[in-house]
């Protein structure tokens, strides 16, 4: 098996059931900590497939692509926790 | 070669986030889900990353794939510490089955500051009082034994005002509360008498 069929055929489909399982969370909360921590999660899981897909097609441009999104997703996920704790309340 | 090695690396990689997608639906609070899944994506993206360093093996293209892993390395802790220190002051609950909350009663709501007195301003108002938190040892004979059988009221005049016990407080505890290893007493009393009381606490009544 290929390297490439390996990484389109089973990496990406499993990291993309990652994303759903960690969107289902997402959804359902319950409280706006376990929604920020889903979305920080899912910010990481999309750097994982962005690099896994540069391999797939032998791009590795995208690695910065995947750096700005660590980047922007840690950015917000400060701004959200500041957010939580001058607000208060869960 | 270089294939096979990268090509374990992702396989690697895409399993530990799979995993972090499970536990993320799976834990049952907060803090279990965030501990687990922190874990789980810093060890699965940079095992990824790793193997595009090892894949394209090029020297600027190794450099940022590197780069990006010591980045991760470096904020998924402080993100994961910022949002679980965020969630604790606002009161999102612990599961039901947790066994012990050692930052309860340590923390001052209000400023956001870790204190290991209870209330420093009603020992203000009471001079010649003394509140106190005293926690039960695992080896001790007073473990099992009711507050009654203590009788710290009659030999310190020390009174217990609350027994904290794991998530819970049990507040103006009878004096058929038996005390269990782990517990918190919180007392008032003399300071001279209560060091006397905590002794003969931690001794065995």
């Amino acid at each position: 098996m290929r390297l490439e069929d390996l990484i389109l055929f089973v990496v990406l489909p499993a990291m993309a059931l990652a994303m759903v399982l960690t969107f289902v969370r997402l959804v359902r909360g319950p409280s706006l900590p376990d929604r920020v921590i889903a979305l920080d999660l899912m910010g990481t899981l999309g750097m994982g497939m962005i690099a896994a897909y540069a391999i797939a097609h032998n791009l590795p441009v995208l690695l910065d692509v995947a750096i700005v999104l660590a980047l922007l997703s840690f950015l917000g996920t400060i701004a959200f926790a500041r957010y939580l704790e001058q607000r208060g309340g869960p | 070669m270089r294939e096979i090695i990268s090509g374990i690396l992702v396989l690697t990689g895409a399993l530990f986030s799979l995993m972090a997608g499970v536990v993320i639906l799976r834990m049952p609070d907060l803090y279990t889900r965030m501990s687990a899944t922190t874990k789980a994506t810093t060890l699965g993206v940079g095992s990824i990353l790793l193997a595009v360093a090892i894949y394209f093996g090029e020297l600027g293209i190794a450099a940022r794939a590197l780069a990006a892993v010591a980045f991760v390395l470096l904020t998924a802790p402080v993100a994961a510490h910022m949002i679980g220190r965020a969630a604790y002051f606002v009161g999102v609950p612990l599961w039901e089955e947790t066994v012990v909350d050692e930052l309860r009663g340590h923390y001052d709501l209000q400023t956001h500051e870790l204190e290991s007195v209870c209330f420093p301003e009603l020992e203000l108002q009471l001079p010649g009082l003394q509140v106190g938190r005293l926690r039960i040892p695992d080896r001790t004979p007073v473990a099992g034994k009711t507050l009654a059988e203590i009788e710290l009221r009659q030999r310190y005049d020390v009174t217990v005002l609350a027994v904290c016990r794991g998530t819970y407080t049990i507040p103006n505890p009878d004096g058929d509360v038996r005390l269990l290893p782990g517990d918190e007493l919180i007392l008032i009393g003399p300071p001279e008498r209560m060091d006397d009381a905590a002794e003969a606490l931690k001794a065995g009544g």
